[in-house]
């Protein structure tokens, strides 16, 4: 649909807001536009298109914010998600306030990041480039037998807010990936299996040779895995594990946790709360950044901040609503989640630290590196901070990378692995997370529980 | 829905080229919901939304196109499109669409989409004021209802033409018990495809006052052990290490690709004399089932495994041509902005000869899973993990002390081979299923189970 379609959808169900009661209100317009490719023993084995728009209303009416969406943009439509919206505010009986928002500085926000290079974005493009990424990496090593997963997408999108205090906010952004997984058998028919990622926001920057040399390690380095004793390990965690880490705790960072009691770190802020070289920082406009933003989904510009500053909680991040409540300013980061606003960072940072992944292993001396957790979303008490996770990694022996190990679990606790990070790495990558993206390098943690073999 | 008329038009148009088969694949459905935290309402939501998807298949090769722009030139220039993309060899047969089918699984007295959501507010509020009163270890409850309605309509180029309806209802309540830093949960969330009786009918205070209680025994409990160990897994959501270690490695979208251990296994003997386990979407108002799949075709009741022999693997369109066999009627989808695949429904271990009080009797030393909580699998290579919600130790062949933070690890295709005593209790539980066609509502099961040997990862060595 074009922009000006749903512009004008939107202008009507403001103005008709008002006939069912609502005081104000805001209506939100998304549009992805995504392109995918598979291949698969070489051929294309699936290619995907399309196109969906939706709007979703927000109106506070009696003290209440009522919600509805539609992907319709029909006269019924309006109707429907009024009276739906009514009903809503009807029932609820929220105490804390939510806000529609516009500060007179910035009713207009206009923030296109659209990249040129997105029109090579092409089926033949994807269709050669993901033919040839196959054949190099069947042709990696006789033991790869399969490349089960190969994709390559592409996705597109603008967001439009309009609300009734006259805040006219658009933001887009566009991006392109490839994910590859395979599998390989070794001699004894064991089997391994294994993947790697890229992201960007033009196709032809995508580096094939790292891509081979990393997809390589990350499968054929696991070969001959086996379990390791069960005791206290000095941890590397890997960028990418710990990423998987932070990113399952996180949200005891969002001020909504906090105030339904559902984070550890309520009124903490200010206290050290983690070793001093970890420094965790929320950088909406970050340099090398695909997806910057300059302002949240409330209309709010969004700022740098750090959330734990050298080991201290520095500002828990809010939204207008959790910011009110706390009697503070709203760190522009109210973003919709589902169909509600909620908290989500912006773009995270772990600032990196001076020495390389080795040198990391070389401090460790004995102990173990984590390359993948697996269970996140079951394995974790993501309140108390309490893990217990599968995980996959290699045995550090004489400050050098050993022998791989799998079936063994990491158990401890966020909060204590935090406190016991001893090195920051300096080989950070991003991976795609919350609106933007999370940048961390490998950090080397004190003592982490492992259990294996008996 | 688009006309017939509309439909042969599409169907004409992908069918122009080379594609062998083609289908359109349209949906409308409808959301309400409402949620409540220590008896506040602080979420209600509506929503409205329906889309089509076209696709085309040439033996293997599959295009699929969607959008939620339901207007036909719209919809004819996507399947114009996607008849360019598709690589097939010769132009496929196109036969003229048949009369509308309908077909349903629901088993709705009471419409839930008519239902008040002060109604559903009333209901939840008797949850959460229960739970917030029950016992000052008892600090945060979360009572949350979901109600929804989908129409599905499946036409292709063989003349198919059949719309199926589903109405699901999924309620949740959760009990946050705080001691000190710590905080651990309780929580139930039965799903049915029956009408809003359902509700009326949940025994609400029971299950609540189970939650709390489950919730204050964990954070009261010490640390699981670590190491290798028999466990016994509790009826109901325990199954849920069946669906995850097995289930998803007999789905077509793995095995038909040759990416799980059970390729080329059928007949062969993956599982203990003891097991025997099903995969059935048939049953009347259960939270996984339907009358008819995303493909149009009609469910089944499908015996996967049968005395530990593996007798059936989950096929839908596309598996069937990569494994050459018929499809089994498994084909689903989260909505039409996914390409079906095979998945699972209501997939349960089957009811065996043991009386559960006799597995815990018969265990010196071990680990008993009341509530298993989520996990997931490695379809390629085994690698299985688990979380465990609610736990006990068992020492001497009895249920002793309660321990938190249990994860079980291993491989799907030894614990199989492991599982040596079934019960006779089988009971289901509703669940989402995450996979490559998006999250489906499935519901797992299993009586009481004892696996002779699976790694504990607790934090406290024994």
């Amino acid at each position: 649909m074009e922009l000006k379609k749903a512009e004008e959808f939107m202008s009507k169900l403001i103005a008709e807001a008002a006939k069912y009661g609502f005081e104000e209100c805001e209506a939100f317009y998304a549009d992805d536009i995504t392109m995918s490719v598979e291949i698969l023993e070489g051929q294309v084995s699936s290619y995907e298109q399309s196109t969906s728009q939706g709007v979703s209303f927000r109106g506070f009416k009696n003290g209440q914010m009522g919600y509805c969406s539609t992907s319709l943009f029909t006269d019924d439509a309006v109707k429907f998600m009024l009276e739906s919206a009514s009903e809503n505010c009807d029932v609820l009986n929220d105490e804390d306030r939510e806000f529609i928002y516009c500060d007179e500085n910035n009713k207009e926000l206009y923030f296109s990041q659209l990249s040129d290079a997105y029109d090579k974005n092409t089926y033949y493009r994807f269709k050669e480039l993901g033919l040839e990424l196959e054949k190099e990496i069947l042709a990696l090593d006789p033991r790869i037998k399969a490349v089960d997963y190969l994709s390559i997408d592409c996705a597109r999108g603008p967001i439009l807010i309009m609300n009734s205090k006259g805040l006219h906010s658009y933001r887009d952004t566009d991006g392109v990936s490839i994910y590859a997984g395979c599998r390989a058998e070794d001699s004894d028919g064991s089997i391994k299996s294994g993947g790697h990622y890229w992201v960007g926001n033009d196709i032809d920057k995508f580096d094939m040779e790292g891509f081979l040399k990393k997809l390589s390690g990350n499968i054929l380095g696991k070969m001959g895995a086996r379990s390791c004793a069960s005791g206290s390990y000095s941890t590397v965690f890997t960028n990418e594990a710990f990423m998987q880490f932070m990113s399952a705790f996180i949200g005891n960072t969002f001020a909504t946790a906090m105030q339904k009691g559902l984070s550890l770190l309520a009124d903490r802020e200010g206290e050290k709360i983690a070793s001093e070289c970890f420094t965790l920082k929320d950088v909406p406009m970050f340099e090398t950044a695909l997806n910057k933003i300059p302002f949240d989904d409330e209309g709010v510009l969004t700022t740098e901040k750090a959330i734990i500053d050298h080991g201290v909680f520095a500002t828990a991040l809010y939204n207008l609503k959790s910011a009110n409540k706390a009697g503070r300013a709203s760190t522009g980061n109210g973003f919709k989640s589902g169909s509600h606003i909620g908290v989500s960072p912006t773009n995270l940072l772990v600032v990196p630290g001076e020495k390389s992944f080795d040198e990391l292993c070389a401090q460790a001396g004995e102990g173990i590196i984590i390359t993948d957790l697996s269970g996140l979303h079951a394995g974790v008490n993501a309140i108390s901070g309490d893990f217990s996770l599968l995980c996959e990694g290699y045995l550090i022996e004489n400050g050098k990378k050993g022998r791989p190990v799998e079936q063994i679990t990491a158990a401890g606790n966020f909060y204590e692995i935090i406190k016991n990070i001893i090195e920051v790495g300096s080989d950070i990558i991003n991976i795609p997370a919350g609106q933007g993206e999370f940048f961390t390098p490998s950090v080397l943690v004190n003592g982490v529980n492992i259990s294996g073999e008996s | 829905m688009l006309k017939d008329s509309d439909v042969q038009k599409i169907l004409d148009v992908a069918m122009s080229t080379t594609a062998d088969f083609a289908e359109v694949f349209q949906e409308e459905t409808r959301s309400k919901s409402v949620s409540l935290l220590n008896s506040k309402v602080i979420r209600a939501g509506t929503n409205f939304s329906s889309g089509t998807g076209i696709r085309l298949l040439a033996g293997t090769n599959c295009v699929y196109v969607y959008s939620n722009d339901n207007d036909i030139d719209v919809l004819l220039s996507l399947a114009k499109e996607a008849s360019h993309a598709i690589k097939g060899v010769s132009k496929g047969e196109l036969a003229e669409l048949q009369a509308l089918c309908h077909s349903s699984a629901t088993d709705v007295v009471i419409d839930p989409m008519n239902i008040p959501k002060s109604d559903t507010v009333d209901f939840l509020r008797k949850a959460s004021d229960y739970a917030i009163a029950y016992n000052g270890l008892i600090t945060q409850v979360a009572a949350g209802c979901t109600a929804n309605d989908r129409l599905a309509r499946v036409t292709n180029s063989r003349g198919l033409n059949k719309e199926d309806y589903t109405s699901r209802i999924r309620l949740s309540i959760e009990a946050i018990a705080t001691k000190g830093k710590e905080k651990q949960t309780g929580r139930v969330a039965p799903g049915t495809m029956r009408g809003y009786e359902f509700i009326n009918e949940y025994p609400v205070i029971e299950k609540t006052a189970e939650c709390c209680e489950t919730a204050m025994r964990m954070v009261n409990a010490g640390y699981a052990p670590s190491g290798k160990m028999s466990v016994v897994l509790g009826n109901g959501f325990g199954g849920v290490i069946f669906h995850e270690a097995c289930g998803h490695a007999l789905e077509a979208t793995s095995v038909g690709i040759k990416n799980s251990y059970f390729t080329d296994k059928l007949g062969e003997k993956i599982a203990s004399d003891v097991v025997s386990a099903r995969d059935n979407a048939k049953i009347k108002g259960e939270w996984g089932s339907y009358e008819t799949d995303d493909e149009g075709n009609e469910s089944s009741d499908l015996l996967l495994i049968e005395n530990g022999v593996l007798k059936n693997y989950l096929v839908d369109e596309l598996g069937s041509r990569r494994m050459n066999c018929k499809p089994t009627g498994c084909s689903r989808r989260e909505s039409y902005s996914y390409a079906p695949t095979s998945r699972m429904s209501n997939t349960y271990i089957c009811n065996g000869n043991s009386d559960p009080k006799d597995i815990i009797a018969n265990t010196e030393y071990g680990l008993y899973c009341s509530q298993m909580g989520g996990g997931s699998v490695d379809t390629s290579t085994g690698d299985f993990n688990f979380a465990a919600n609610e736990a006990f130790m068992i020492r001497d062949g009895k249920i002793a002390e309660p321990v938190r933070g249990a994860t079980l690890i291993g491989k799907g295709q030894e614990i199989l081979k492991n599982i040596d005593m079934v019960g006779n209790d089988l009971e289901c539980a509703a669940g989402m299923c995450g996979s490559q066609s998006g999250s489906v509502p499935v519901t797992v099961g299993q009586p009481t189970i004892r696996v002779s040997s699976i790694l504990v990862g607790g934090r406290d060595a024994e």
